[in-house]
């Protein structure tokens, strides 16, 4: 390995922000033909890293090196041209275009465009590494999947060697998952590089030839995949000290009904009936895509329930929100922490004001320094970084941010929860933090977890929804064995007995 | 080679850097009329100079400068307070018309009643009248999902000529010899001017609203949710703010500051009402909200400071024959620069090798 050259080598990388200091004296090499997994809790500085790799950001100090020549990666088509690609957890595709014209989008080349080669080439191209994606279909008519293989084969297709994948493994099935490693495995053999970023220890020991553990912006440890012994032992290394993700599921005797839905139909949706009790949690999985968001907007007030009704805390649908109320209501912990939780534009302070403004009002005035007091203790209790009220939404990383929201939202002392992907993007301590708020909240709350997550459901819920196509194809309790095992096929929509 | 390229800011530029931006901005557009000056053959310098002691060089014109502040103020207060929900409302002209409408209507009606009474009832009539002016395109942008940019600009048109229906028609005086314009105001209906000075006491009421504006966006729970709207509108639905009926209060609130600014106009400066009256405030209040980034304090002072370049370029015309529009192109010239300068607040422009 000592005499192989690198493909790209990483020496000495610092970048600060502010004060926050996000990369520090990082070396980091990516050898042709290895899976490389970069694990590490919220704020750990993955994303500075792979940031910089892709040409988004500068560092302070520090030299990348392609091959051995150092080069700078300025911009983004720097990175591009010097063969980093990446494949970020957001899809970059433009929906209304065929997957050979997404393909070819935005590279140089003559004036006029041969549909049939493109489709031809795209093709071949996929064919290489083991995919199925068909080039002649429309963006929007593809599953998640397959979206993915294209961004992956837009990068294949500009000869990029290092291909970074931001927790890609966040919207696939598990089958669509398993596809995608393969694929990685054939780059891989094929002389490439590959960076891959999760928080799922299972996939990382399952994929990676090599795991880096990045700890407060420092590179701690670096190991072979196979010398590792157990997820346990990785969550360890990763944490600094003994994770179990386990957390103790009492049963809770379930109390009076706290959310019904019945014959939820329109946008995507298809005669949804469920019911959730206080004292319990239902695990709604799924693909994303499938119905969920929908279904979440309309229980959460953000589009109306046509046709059908949905009944909160015992009320009609339209007079809880009309009543709505901070406190002993509905706590909404949405997927989208940036674009709907938070105001980006507006510091700690106002956010956590968002939604617990009532609790800090008197007449007209709001009491900003009682609010400033609570809020602080929280960014205590929740350890939140940076510990300031006086940072803007946008400066935190997005698990610093999901904390923030937690601790809002439960600061509410909700009677319903509907929590959507709540420990996306989550380490595992934060994770585990979260999954133990959760089962605690379950006391006093009734809890609609929305996942893409199998374990995560299985570790919370009481009982467990499969989402296919706007359909709940079927619910059960989280101890019947012999349905738990037909979920991955729900998921797909095979027909089920 | 060298050359020059542009880099985000990890943090955005601290007040002194952003005073230092603003301080450049402004020299360069002067930079720049000065260059028009010259090439219309007018001494640039002398030019200058003469627009300068116009607006600031004498007691008189600084007083002028101020009275023609305060209307800039309150309609560019109004304008912010919407620009703060990202509701772009370009028709402070109108509001402003529709206020000394208001207000005209009161002070003509009632003329006899004592000044105590007299004077609220007149701001209320032009608060009134000009919320209600705003509220129309608030509400049709709701219900019809209308442009409020360009709905209000239109209404603009609709209330000036409303006006002049008003003192051509129905409220012309009959000893005005045929000039478009109402009788004179009663003395109880006219606001009174500050001691010896020639500015009214319109000056306090513009200190009283920008510190209520300031601390109700400040302490203020309302305020506080208008600012979360202005910032993230989904985010605003998620916690459960009313969105449609706080875009609907903006808009009174800022038609109403608007008409606040035509009762003053029409009862401090002209004692009556007539077309002269509307000579754009409305459209400058809008270059004043955006150079002051919609902070009450920085309107004041930027109100100043274009009411200022108004009286000093009527000095240049008699001085130096330079037409008055000459006027609205440094305005045009200030914005620019100073809007362009604020691509330093997030970024910087380093020049290094390739």
């Amino acid at each position: 390995m000592e005499n192989q050259l690198p493909l790209i080598r990483l020496e000495n990388i610092s970048k600060s922000f502010g004060r926050v200091q996000a990369n520090k004296d990082v070396t980091l090499e990516i050898m042709k033909g290895e899976i490389l997994a970069l694990l590490g809790e919220n704020g750990a500085g993955k994303s500075t890293l792979m940031s910089i790799l892709a040409g988004q950001l500068v560092p302070d100090t520090g030299t990348i090196y392609l091959g051995n020549k150092p080069v700078q990666l300025t911009t983004t088509d720097k990175a591009i041209a010097a063969g980093i690609g990446m494949v970020y957890q957001h899809f970059k595709l433009v929906n209304a275009m065929t997957v050979a014209e997404n393909v070819f989008l935005g590279q140089k080349g003559g004036f006029w465009l041969n549909k049939q080669k493109m489709c031809r080439t795209v093709e071949q191209l996929a064919g290489q590494y083991g995919m199925t994606v068909d080039p002649r279909a429309r963006i929007h008519d593809l599953s998640m999947g397959e979206r993915q293989q294209v961004e992956i084969l837009k990068l294949l297709h500009r000869k990029s060697t290092v291909l970074i994948f931001d927790e890609p493994t966040a919207v696939l099935t598990p089958s669509e998952a398993d596809n995608l490693f393969d694929t990685m495995k054939i780059m891989v053999a094929k002389g490439k590089g590959i960076v891959f970023i999760s928080h799922k220890l299972e996939e990382v020991m399952a994929a990676a030839d090599n795991i880096a553990i990045l700890r407060r912006g420092e590179i701690v440890d670096r190991v072979a995949a196979a010398d590792v012994s157990s997820t346990a032992e990785l969550a360890e290394r990763m944490v600094g000290r003994e994770v179990l993700l386990q957390v103790d599921k009492r049963v809770v005797e379930p109390h009076q009904s706290v959310l019904k839905v019945e014959e939820l139909s329109g946008q995507q949706m298809k005669e949804i009936n469920l019911e959730v009790r206080q004292g319990e949690i239902l695990a709604l999985v799924g693909v994303a895509g499938n119905g969920q968001k929908p279904l979440v907007e309309a229980i959460c007030g953000l589009s109306k329930p046509l046709p059908g009704t949905v009944t909160l805390l015992g009320m009609e649908w339209r007079k809880f929100f009309k009543k709505g109320g901070w406190k002993n209501t509905l706590s909404y912990i949405p997927e989208d922490r940036q674009g709907l939780a938070t105001c980006q534009g507006l510091d700690l302070l106002d956010n956590f004001l968002l939604t617990t403004r009532g609790g800090f009002s008197r007449g007209p005035w709001l009491k900003r320094e009682e609010a400033r007091e609570k809020a602080n203790l929280l960014l205590e209790e929740f350890d939140i970084r940076p510990p300031d009220l006086t940072a803007f939404a946008w400066q935190l990383s997005g698990g610093n941010l999901q904390k923030m929201v937690l601790a809002r939202e439960f600061y509410r002392k909700p009677r319903l929860i509907v929590a959507e992907q709540p420990t996306q993007g989550l380490d595992i301590a934060a994770t585990e933090d979260v999954w133990n708020l959760l089962l605690q909240a379950r006391n006093r709350a009734g809890i609609l977890l929305v996942t893409g997550d199998l374990n995560e459901a299985f570790a919370l819920s009481d009982r467990i929804g499969v989402m296919y196509n706007g359909r709940i194809v079927d619910t059960f309790r989280t101890d019947n064995k012999e349905k738990v095992e037909q979920i991955p096929q729900m998921m797909a929509g095979l027909a089920i007995s | 080679m060298l050359h020059f390229r542009i880099t985000k800011r990890q943090e955005p530029l601290g007040a002194g850097g952003s005073c230092l931006v603003l301080l450049s901005a402004l020299f360069l557009s002067l930079l720049l009329s000065g260059f028009l000056l010259f090439l219309r053959g007018t001494p640039p310098v002398d030019g200058l100079l003469t627009l300068f002691q116009g607006a600031f060089g004498t007691k008189w014109a600084i007083e002028d400068s101020i009275l023609k502040a305060i209307p800039i103020f309150l309609c560019s207060l109004g304008v912010a307070v919407a620009f703060r929900l990202q509701i772009w409302n370009i028709g402070a002209e109108g509001q402003f018309a529709l206020g000394a409408i208001g207000a005209t209507w009161i002070a003509l009606t009632f003329p006899d009643w004592p000044k105590a009474a007299l004077l609220p009832a007149m701001i209320v009539a032009a608060t009134v009248a000009g919320g209600a002016w705003g509220m129309i395109p608030a509400i049709l942008r709701q219900r019809f999902k209308t442009n409020e940019i360009i709905v209000t600009l239109m209404m603009n048109y609709i209330a000036i000529l409303f006006l002049q229906y008003l003192v051509y028609g129905i409220w012309k005086d009959p000893t005005s010899f045929g000039f478009p314009m109402t009788p004179e105001f009663s003395e109880n209906a006219i606001v009174g001017k500050i001691g010896t000075t020639s500015i009214n006491w319109g000056l306090a009421h513009c200190l009283v609203l920008g510190i209520l504006v300031w601390g109700f966006f400040k302490y203020t729970r309302l305020g506080f949710e208008l600012k979360a709207c202005g910032d993230n509108v989904r985010a605003a639905r998620y916690a459960g703010l009313p969105y449609d009926r706080l875009v609907v209060l903006v808009m009174v609130l800022s038609g109403a500051l608007a008409g606040w600014a035509g009762f003053l106009e029409a009862s401090a400066t002209v004692n009556r009402l007539q077309p002269s009256i509307i000579v754009g405030y409305g459209y400058t209040a809008i270059v004043v909200a955006w150079l002051a980034r919609l902070h009450p304090l920085s309107i004041g002072i930027a109100s100043f400071l274009l009411a200022g370049l108004r009286v000093g370029v009527e000095n240049l015309q008699l001085d130096l024959q330079v037409p008055a529009a000459f006027g609205g192109i440094i305005e045009g010239l200030i914005l620019l620069t100073v809007l362009a300068g604020g691509l330093f607040t997030h970024y910087r422009i380093v020049r290094g090798k390739t």
